[in-house]
């Protein structure tokens, strides 16, 4: 074909382009942009209704019984249904909004772009900080759904008091997205296009990390409406201690997985080659976590000893205070690092006024109606499992406040002109200690009966983990002289494996002895699924170790190297020989990128590190790596000066341990709850269990 | 394909191996060691909560310059830590240290555990020591329907 051809081509096919232009697309897109004006302003009046809506629903129960209206509680549950369902239109429009780019929603404009995949479209719904807050109360809304659902049929009574404390939760935060950072609001006159969503958050691992950490935030609101409830209405805590424990344990499961996935971006996305840096932002998410993960174990005790009621009460209101901290730390902007975006003082002073205000309120009627909730039990001896899940509490309550302390330390002395940096270093130093003692527990708690352990039988378990544990360490020790943790840390992860195989060991051979015809593999399998609930608690506890390997090979066995190379260059970083290829520019869709090509020399793989350069100008590095379950090889583009380049180069042992031991507490999670509930009124047995004790 | 051409095509590819094994293999300059491995315990003042290691900023770059610099001129670590400190103030280390400031970050969290510890202890001591609550007696009525039920055979002595 001759030039000629070619450019006439183009030319007519530039002329269809702009004989359709006018007739269709400005038509098409005005009238799709009216409809769009239309339903967000929909979702803005919804989101007002439900926040008044929201106010009713807390205000039911006083109003029945200072009106003496009985039936006016009924209202909280249908108030509830109303609000989930506005919250929902609210959302749909945003989400709509986003998908017809509508960028006369000033947060769209902000957050989307026409060139944005429609995934992200969608997820950039929580991509700045108006939307993560109606994600918020979003997830709230419908959370308080499924109370009202479920409690009209097991505990009718105390729902309009569970209800009313949600609809306080709702109304609060509804008043902070409705009047101070809305994502509501409209844009005169209408930009072309938006600016781009933030390219970090352009990530699958992004995408699912909000979403996660607010189901577990919020989960927690769960547990903490009931305690509140419960305290101000005097309902014993063994009647309703049932319900709160599989919210608390979803809650859980959902904080896990979040911390996971925003481990997992942070590594991925980010380029630092590392996973976890003790951010202030990270260690929001991680306090309620460490509450959180003492709460699901006393609960249990409660369940099956009655009691630490008390304490539990406490430690709901802790773990929820927490997540109301982390959400201010993270939304108010009183941290200034890398994942706080907002900054506005309006903002701020509101939150930190709800939370003060939520806090001294659940804290002030903790203080005055706790005692009603005092235990009846006692404990029989010192060594006792009901004694383990006590130092167990200790250990994660002390875990939360050394890092409570080394996060807000910096923000209060700040208030006093005077400056300190809290960083890894310190985490690491102060934490690392306390996670060894949790380890030394899980690996030995299990093994002690409850009620009162006899001694000599307790030895006699004890022993097979303790010279599994110190053949570890030792072998570790010997092979790889590593820092004393990374010592400790394997003599532990030894000493806890070897305790899950002697407590599941001791059931299987019982079994055995009574059913000496089974297969093992049966007895074992049967022997699982007949105690789920305990077992998946043991495979959480082998996803922790599992964990534990890789945070001991990734933190103290990585290399790292920093090279600047010219193609054809090779080097050498670990067992790992790369020769650098080149570098090649391509453009994207919403990016521009350059990419540099490694070629494994004694491996078969290639790793393309690159450059991308968004909309917004900002630069980004994508990290590429080569996994395999005993090694990563990592590899970011750095610099680059007169056709040389420089690349990060890391190599980091069992990093993939990280994933597979978070996948297995998933699994153990689902497990674990997996075991068939009981069906019929909970409320009505329990009384009868509390009548016939007493 | 002829053997010659096979001949031809191996003897390339050796060559092509031997050349990339020929390539100059790039070493890590081991002053750049040093200096990340200081700045790795350093704030970029400028940004938040990032090292200097790990930082983009230009500040951060410049911290890094100046690292490499005096370890050229053969200062040691602690006098570069010193130089920055004698700039910046200790809110430039990552550790904070144990001084008029930092002794609470230090001092609290052994002491939350002795005292925590020393709750949970109390805990479980009290609770220990409390005798269990007694058991009432049978009412006659309760034991007649009990020895009914065992001549039955319903309950296992």
């Amino acid at each position: 074909m001759s030039v000629n051809a070619v450019t006439s081509a183009l030319a007519l096919r530039g002329l269809i382009a702009e004989c359709r232009a006018p007739l269709f697309k400005p038509s098409g897109r005005l009238m799709l942009a009216n409809v769009s004006l239309n339903l967000i302003e929909l979702g803005h009046l919804c989101a007002f209704l439900a926040f008044m809506v929201a106010i009713v629903q807390g205000l039911a129960p006083f109003l029945a019984r200072y009106l003496k209206i009985p039936a006016f509680g009924r209202v909280s549950v249908n108030a509830a249904i109303l609000v989930a369902l506005l919250t929902t239109v609210g959302g749909i429009t945003l989400i709509h909004a986003f998908i017809t780019n509508n960028f006369s929603v000033l947060y769209v404009a902000s957050n989307s772009n026409t060139q944005l995949p429609l995934f992200y479209k969608v997820t950039a719904l929580w991509g700045g900080h108006e939307g993560s807050l109606f994600l918020w109360v979003w997830v709230l809304t419908l959370f308080t759904l499924v109370v009202a659902w479920h409690g009209r049929r097991h505990y009718p009574e105390r729902l309009p008091a569970i209800l009313a404390v949600q609809g306080w939760l709702v109304a609060g935060f509804y008043g902070l997205i409705l009047f101070l950072s809305s994502p509501f609001t409209r844009l005169f006159p209408i930009p072309p296009d938006g600016r781009d969503l933030n390219p970090l958050l352009q990530d699958p691992g992004m995408a699912f990390h909000p979403p996660m950490l607010y189901l577990g935030y919020v989960g927690f609101s769960v547990p903490f409406a009931f305690a509140i409830a419960a305290l101000v209405t005097r309902w014993k805590s063994e009647l309703w201690v049932g319900h709160i424990r599989r919210w608390a344990l979803i809650a859980w499961g959902f904080l896990t997985a979040g911390i996971l996935l925003g481990a997992w971006w942070s590594y991925y996305e980010l380029g630092w080659g590392g996973y976890w840096a003790w951010d202030p932002v990270e260690n929001a998410s991680f306090m309620p976590w460490l509450v959180g993960t003492a709460l699901v174990h006393s609960i249990g005790v409660q369940e099956r000893r009655r009691m630490l009621h008390t304490w539990n009460i406490f430690l709901v209101i802790t773990t929820f205070s927490l997540s109301l901290l982390g959400t201010f730390l993270v939304r108010s902007g009183v941290l200034s690092s890398v994942h706080a975006f907002a900054v506005d003082p309006g903002r701020g002073a509101y939150i930190l006024g709800f939370m003060s205000i939520v806090l001294a309120l659940a804290f002030g009627i903790f203080l005055v109606q706790g005692r009603y909730q005092a235990a009846e039990e006692t404990m029989s001896s010192p060594w006792s499992r009901e004694s383990m899940f006590v130092w167990n509490n200790v250990m994660f309550t002390v875990a939360a406040a050394c890092v409570l302390l080394g996060t807000l330390y910096p923000i209060v002395l700040e208030a006093f002109n005077a400056r300190v940096s809290v960083g890894p270093p310190y985490f690491n130093a102060v934490m690392i200690p306390l996670f060894f003692f949790i380890l030394a527990l899980m690996g030995i708690a299990p093994l002690v009966p409850w009620r009162k352990a006899n001694l000599a039988k307790l030895r006699s378990r004890v022993v097979w983990p303790v010279i599994v544990g110190v053949a570890s360490a030792i072998v570790t020790a010997a092979v790889w002289h590593p820092a004393w943790t990374g010592i400790v840390g394997v003599g532990l992860v030894g000493f806890v494996v070897a305790g899950l195989v002697v407590d599941l060991g001791r059931v299987v051979l019982t079994r055995r002895q009574q059913l000496p015809n089974e297969n093992v593999v049966v007895a074992v399998m049967n022997t699982i699924m007949g105690n789920r609930r305990h077992y998946g608690g043991m495979i959480i506890h082998l996803g922790i170790v599992i964990v534990a390997i890789g945070l001991v090979g990734s933190g103290l066995f990585r290399s790292d190297k920093i090279v600047t190379m010219a193609p054809g260059d090779i080097v050498q970083i670990g067992h790992e020989r790369l020769r650098f290829e080149g570098v090649r520019e391509f453009h994207q869709a919403n990016y521009e990128a350059l990419q540099g090509k490694l070629v494994s020399l004694n491996g078969r793989y290639e790793l393309t590190p690159e450059r991308r350069v968004f909309a917004q100008n900002m630069p980004t590095t994508e990290a590429s790596v080569h996994s395999t379950l005993l090694r990563d090889v990592y590899a970011v583009i750095a610099d680059s000066q007169d056709g040389r380049y420089t690349f990060h180069l890391y190599v980091n042992p069992l990093i993939q341990f990280l994933w597979l031991g978070g996948s297995t507490c998933i699994f153990g999670l689902g497990f674990t709850l997996s075991y068939k509930l009981r069906r019929g009124p909970v409320s009505a047995r329990a009384s009868l269990a509390a009548n016939v004790a007493k | 394909m002829s053997p010659s051409k096979l001949r031809l095509i191996v003897l390339f590819v050796f060559a092509l191996f031997a050349a990339s094994v020929a390539a100059a293999e790039v070493h890590e300059d081991p002053l750049e060691r040093q200096t990340m491995d200081i700045a790795k315990d350093l704030r970029c003042a400028v940004c938040q909560n990032e090292p200097v290691s790990d930082s983009q900023a230009d500040l951060a770059r410049d911290m890094r310059h100046e690292i490499r610099d005096q370890l050229r001129q053969g200062k040691s670590r602690a006098q570069i830590i010193k130089y920055f400190t004698d700039r910046y103030g200790d809110y430039i280390l990552l550790k904070p240290p144990f001084d008029y400031f930092g002794a609470m970050l230090w001092i609290l969290p052994p002491l939350l555990i002795v005292i925590v510890g020393a709750f949970g202890f109390a805990v479980i001591r009290a609770r220990a020591r409390r005798k269990p609550d007694e058991v009432p007696a049978l009412s006659p009525d309760d034991r007649a329907r009990i020895e009914a039920a065992r001549g039955a055979g319903q309950v296992q002595r």
